[in-house]
């Protein structure tokens, strides 16, 4: 690619050399100038010019231009608010305008201290009001759902969120309605804004019109800290910022790694924070009491009780892991049990597929993808979000994608070639699995050996998705005992003998692992109420004569001099680089598929992203559950005179249900989609007639 | 009188296919290269009539060549005609349908199209019929592989802003796209497109007929040809007159218009659509052409000459027309979308008596405020007319201030009028009364 | 042909993916339902393979779809300047009285809307009354009582 051609622009007296067609506001910006901005946002889509914050002066150009549609031409001289008599009164006008309806309810909105539309208030508004008819008032606030509220007096028009809605998470679900001085934001009737992303608008909202329910008074931006970790709930491992106030997280919000999530974040990740505080959390060790109840256990107890379990399973002690702990955790864990007991069985989280690392890419680089083949059946958004975010942006770049059976039972994305393979540019693996790639690493470097003990006497479950997992529960009922380490009673109840609190990713330091396989770091935003699962292990391991630090950085430099290539701790920083590409090594064959469905149609029972122990836990994110439907391939629903939104009969042997057909793009023929809660007792083979 | 003026009343026949004889500028322009159409329509000097009057040839030769952009060139046809004042495509397509359908099959050569949308708007079901039905009439092989599309509006002035027109016919909300890229470029579906006034298309087929080189020979410069004007208000005979641009507005308001009626006398004269600068009546001897008009800073617009008597109070007409402006305010950029309601809000506490002197001043000011700074020209049309209400009638602004009242003591033409946008709001969900 | 069918008609003039078709399916369906309620929303959204916040916001922005129930017939009166200048407005006010409801609203037999309406395009023929969307042109008060008794026996 030849470089782009550098053109000259002076702004304020100030000349910078910028590649041409530079947007004006970054161009200002690199020659150190401000041109402030409301609408202006370019992950939202090409400039909008709505809110007219933006203009400038253009010599040459008669009037006022909007700086946030103007692109850097050689030679081109602009002057801002600072040097401009014209552009300043521009500004003061737009700003006046804008406040023409803004109440003035700083000092009980929740932005306030935080808000653009203050700060630029401040810096370039009127001082006084001259508007003196009423101003325009509704009913506020409103809940558009149960995790936002709207606040149409305070919105400025300035259709940010209706553009994310639109244009970014394309779920049509927010929009402006009516016209002129008569437009608000709003959702169909009073029917709740349901998306994998909506709380993203609480976000790039720039006055307080859209605020997050969870969030309302609960902290001033002066109280609170913020600390920058990284989601522990998907693959993904989007970058966050978890916002917290005298030892809570209060909030959660997204922090834009460009390569990873480009500041976006699902409403699991930005909301699901307050399992941390479910009434069924364990804070001390628990011993079985009965049949459905436990009894407390002191520290000291619980370590001897534990360790006396192990003793007895010997190499007889399988672990089955969750795919949501730390590298670290893992890794600890691992090595306890593999080099202090020869217990080498471990039930991992998923198959993880050899050679992804020769085709790996940033996340971002799916835009520039001429062709993308999905290879899930699953939809992505329930498995990790943030991709579909990445797939629907490549596709407005003019990207062409496909969606075709998995090769085998790995699920991935492969960009400019339609089959996984040699020939592939570039392959992400899709886990099903936060961390399912760094507990694998973590658990092969903890020790040697692969035996494992079919019917353990001893099973060791580690964290709440493996308790919670049908094969898992069915391992644990064979077994003599059943030790536990997780967050919530609910999980282990009935079938741990023992049970250790454990922390969630926003309690603990640590490592983890995404679908990219880039390595990050999770920060401690909030103590546990408990001590880290780490130190506990340590102290088992000291009793099995096992050399293991309680400490992560210690842990994670013997983790990282086998697995990750002797990278120090301090080095992962906050927004972590992508390991370079490994070397290629020829794929095996691809597995044989699974029987032809014949006439039928291959049911695919997903797990939907809004599911899971950390979702059970957080009420407001109840209504994000999937609609009772059944989506379909546009022409099976076809072949089948099905329509768009009608209610039809899904049928395997004997079993049928009634479900609402949903015609669905992103879905391979011959498929059929149907969320796991919704799909009854269906075979994977099915009918669906209208 | 000019001779050449002609009046197009509707209720007139249309012409049939059969009637208008074939469509022989198409077939001339078909035997021509798409590029020599172009030249000729340069050659020409026809301007848009849609109000923006830019060289209508010029626009067709932005159109980038398809190996340049190798996406499909779209025409869109404006006939989205809602300016207050201006009716005449309404009568253009009733009268003339097959001339326009010819006009746009000789313009979809030209640019190498082989699509044609006509965004007509919503209200014009008469129209629209006998466009429909006009189109049933011309044989299949006449269209050589062209589609004509018919979209029809719901209401909304907006919609015929060029880019707001294109965001409507794309499916979207009707409001304007910032600019560049300009249509030529990335318009319908982000391809190649031109949008041209039905007016405009109509008068294609003429002068590929009688060749530019005739056509050029009429009217004045910059203003070449004829012009379909529409006359409306306290005229006499209100309606649409071809006229060779050359005569004043006052030989049109007196000539075609018939003069005011009931013996009242001129007060002011609306040139060429709501959004153009008042005449006053010692204004009308002005050409009705681009050059003469523009040394009154005015404009021919969309050609919808409004006649307002001495029962006018330009005050009222300040808040009818500002009430227009806010009502079809698309929303999108800030100016416009709060600047229109609060000048509507000061006229209105003008007209009612409430006003202070600081208030007409705090007018003026929002005026320069929306002003140059709107994303399109609606918003600034309603600042730029209100302004000149005031500079061409201050003392009558004052009167109200000074009297606390309307002089014209409920007496006025435009007394107690309803407008839709103090009557209801466009949808149930409301704001709540302050 | 159901609304369904007609629906993808009107797509099939449009280029696929394109939401061009929502304002003619909008058209479509209020001529079926006589007003596009929220349930007519949902079965155009669905034709179109559209959500009904996205199809509810086309139709809002233009004053032709009717969100609200209206009459059996609706009368629009053109008050902008043109047709105001010359008697819109006693026009207007005619058609409330013989109509027996307020502009903007439905009289109580639910037989006429009469509303008042931006510049219909008629200008030099005012004043101009749309009548279920049909025009008539210098239209004066005197006419009104009996354009009102005319639409009553029309049915």
């Amino acid at each position: 690619m030849s470089a782009p051609e550098l053109v000259k622009v002076t702004i304020d007296e100030r000349t910078v050399e910028v590649p041409k067609g530079t947007g004006m506001v970054e161009t200002a910006a690199a020659a150190g100038v401000e041109i402030p901005v409301f609408c202006y946002e370019p992950r939202l889509g090409p400039p909008v010019g709505a809110c007219r914050m933006c203009l400038v002066e253009v010599e040459g150009m008669p009037k006022l231009q909007a700086g946030c549609t103007l692109t850097a031409q050689d030679g081109m001289v602009v002057r801002t608010a600072r040097t401009s008599r014209q552009a300043a009164q521009g500004q003061n006008a737009t700003l006046e305008f804008i406040l023409v309806n803004h109440p003035l309810d700083c000092p009980v909105c929740d932005k306030g201290g935080e808000c653009p539309l203050q700060d630029l208030t401040f810096r370039y508004g009127p001082g006084n009001t001259r508007m003196t008819f009423p101003k325009r008032t509704f009913e506020k606030p409103i809940p558009i759902s149960p995790l936002i509220a709207l606040d149409r007096e305070r919105c400025i028009l300035c259709y940010r969120c209706t553009r994310f809605s639109e244009n970014v998470a394309e779920d049509g679900q927010l929009v402006a309605i009516n016209r002129g001085a008569q437009s608000i934001i709003a959702t169909f009737e009073d029917e709740p804004y349901k998306g994998h992303f909506s709380g993203n608008v609480t976000e790039i909202c720039p006055v307080g019109a859209l605020t997050s329910t969870q969030y309302r008074f609960e902290a001033r931006p002066w109280e609170i800290q913020n600390v920058p970790t990284v989601c522990g709930l998907c693959p993904v491992g989007c970058n966050v910022s978890a916002t917290t106030r005298e030892g809570k997280v209060k909030r959660v919000m997204s922090r834009n790694h460009p390569e990873v999530d480009e500041g976006w974040l699902c409403d699991k990740g930005r909301f699901a924070y307050s399992h941390l505080d479910a009434p069924d959390r364990i804070a001390t060790p628990l011993r079985k009491a009965g049949p459905r109840r436990f009894e407390e256990l002191s520290w000291d107890d619980a370590l001897d009780a534990v360790e006396a379990a192990l003793r007895r399973g010997g190499t007889s002690t399988v672990t089955a892991l969750s795919g949501a702990e730390s590298v670290e955790d893992a890794y600890a864990l691992g090595k306890l049990l593999r080099q202090g007991l020869g217990a080498n069985g471990a039930v991992l989280p998923e198959e993880i597929p050899d050679g992804v690392d020769g085709y790996r890419a940033p996340l971002s680089a799916l835009r520039s993808a001429k062709t993308i083949a999905v290879l899930c059946d699953e939809p992505v958004v329930e498995r990790a979000p943030i991709v579909d975010l990445w797939l629907r942006a490549a596709k407005r770049a003019g990207a062409r994608i496909t969606y075709t059976r998995p090769d085998g039972p790995v699920d991935a994305l492969v960009t400019d070639r339609p089959h996984l393979g040699a020939q592939a540019e570039n392959v992400y693996f899709l886990p099903r699995t936060p961390n399912g790639r760094g507990v694998a690493d973590a658990w092969s470097a903890a020790g040697e050996g692969e035996e494992r003990d079919e019917k353990p006497r001893v099973l060791v479950i580690s964290g709440d998705e493996a308790a919670t997992d049908e094969a898992v529960r069915a391992m644990a009922a064979e077994a003599e005992v059943v030790i536990g380490i997780g967050l919530f009673q609910s999980s282990f109840r009935g079938i741990a003998d023992l049970v250790i609190p454990g922390q969630s990713y926003l309690e603990r330091d640590g490592t983890t692992v995404n679908l990219e396989g880039r390595l990050q770091r999770q920060r401690r935003a909030v103590m546990a109420p408990c001590p880290d699962t780490l130190a506990f292990v340590a102290k088992l391991a000291e009793r099995f004569d096992v050399e293991l630090s309680p400490y992560t950085s210690v842990v994670f430099d013997e983790v990282a001099a086998r697995c990750f290539g002797g990278i120090a701790f301090a080095e992962v920083g906050e927004t972590a680089a992508l390991p370079t590409r490994a070397e290629r090594v020829a794929p095996g064959p691809a597995p044989a598929q699974g029987p032809d469905p014949g006439s039928g149609l291959r049911l695919v029972a997903y797990k939907p992203l809004f599911s899971g122990v950390a979702v059970e836990r957080t009420p407001e994110l109840q209504f994000q559950r999937p609609d009772a439907e059944v989506q379909l391939a546009p022409g099976d629903a076809k072949a089948r005179g099905i329509r768009n939104g009608q209610t039809v009969t899904v049928s395997s042997n004997g079993t049928s249900l009634e479900l609402r057909a949903r015609i669905a793009r992103d879905l391979a023929a011959g498929a059929v989609r149907i969320a796991r809660e919704h799909a009854g007792d269906l075979h994977p083979t099915v009918e669906v007639r209208p | 009188m000019p001779a050449e003026i002609d009046e197009i009343v509707l209720g007139d026949a249309t012409t049939s296919y059969s009637e208008y004889g074939g469509y022989q500028a198409l077939a001339k322009a078909r035997a021509m290269s798409p590029a020599e159409v172009t030249d000729e329509l340069i050659a020409s000097e026809l301007r848009g009539r849609g109000g923006a009057f830019f060289p209508t040839g010029r626009k067709w030769s932005f159109v980038p060549s398809k190996e340049q952009i190798p996406k499909p060139h779209y025409l869109v046809v404006n006939a989205d005609e809602s300016e207050p004042g201006s009716f005449k495509d309404n009568e253009i397509l009733s009268r003339v349908p097959h001339r326009f359908i010819e006009g746009c099959l000789i313009t979809a050569h030209a640019m190498d199209c082989s699509h044609v949308f006509v965004y007509i708007r919503g209200e014009y079901s008469g129209p629209y019929e006998i466009l429909v039905n006009a189109l049933e009439e011309v044989p299949k092989d006449v269209f050589g592989g062209v589609t004509i599309v018919v979209h029809r509006g719901a209401g909304a002035y907006i919609c015929g802003e060029e880019t707001a027109l294109i965001e409507s016919l794309e499916g979207n909300r009707g409001q304007p796209r910032s600019k560049p890229p300009f249509p030529a470029i990335s318009g319908l579906y982000a391809s190649p497109t031109v949008v041209n006034n039905v007016e405009t298309i109509t008068t294609v087929a003429p002068i590929i007929a009688m060749g530019a080189a005739e056509y050029v020979k009429l009217g004045v410069p910059n203003t070449r040809g004829t012009r379909v004007v529409s006359i409306s208000g306290n005229v006499v005979n209100g309606g649409n007159y071809e006229i060779v641009p050359g005569t004043t507005l006052r030989e049109l308001i007196y000539g075609p218009g018939g003069g005011i009626p009931d013996g009242r006398d001129l007060k002011a004269v609306v040139p060429g659509g709501s959004s153009t600068v008042i005449l006053t009546k010692d204004e009308i001897d002005v050409g009705y052409d681009f050059d003469s008009l523009a040394q009154y800073r005015t404009a021919m617009g969309s050609a919808g000459i409004v006649v307002l008597d001495d029962r006018c109070c330009i005050v009222q007409l300040g808040v009818r027309f500002s009430e227009f402006y806010e009502h079809e305010s698309c929303g999108k950029c800030t100016p416009c979308r709060e600047g229109t309601r609060w000048l509507t809000a000061i006229l209105r506490k003008l007209e009612d008596g409430r006003a202070t002197q600081a208030d007409l001043d705090l007018l003026l000011d929002v005026c320069d405020r929306i002003n140059g700074k709107c994303l399109c020209p609606l918003g600034d049309s309603d600042a730029i007319i209100v302004a000149s209400y005031v500079a061409k009638f201050r003392e009558e602004f004052q009167a109200h201030i000074d009297q606390g009242g309307c002089p014209f003591g409920g007496h006025s033409s435009l007394d107690g009028v309803l407008a839709p946008v103090a009557m209801h709001s466009h949808s149930p969900v409301a704001e709540v009364p302050a | 042909m159901s609304l369904y069918e007609r629906i993808q008609e009107e797509r099939a003039k449009y280029p696929p993916e394109s939401r061009s078709a929502v304002m003619p399916a909008l058209r479509l369906a209020q001529e079926e339902h006589g007003w596009l309620s929220p349930e007519v929303i949902r079965e155009v959204a669905d034709a179109l393979e559209e959500t009904p916040a996205y199809v509810h916001s086309i139709a809002s922005f233009y004053d032709q779809y009717h969100l609200a129930p209206v009459g059996e017939h609706v009368i629009e009166v053109c008050t902008n300047v043109s047709c105001a200048v010359v008697g819109a407005q006693q026009v207007l006010e005619g058609f409330e009285r013989e109509c027996g409801c307020h502009a903007g609203e439905t009289s109580a037999d639910g037989k006429f809307t009469v509303r008042a309406i931006e510049c219909l395009g008629g200008c030099g023929w005012g004043t101009i009354v749309a009548i279920d969307e049909h025009y008539r042109t210098h239209v004066k008060p005197g006419d009104v009582p009996s354009i009102v008794e005319e639409l009553k026996h029309a049915g």
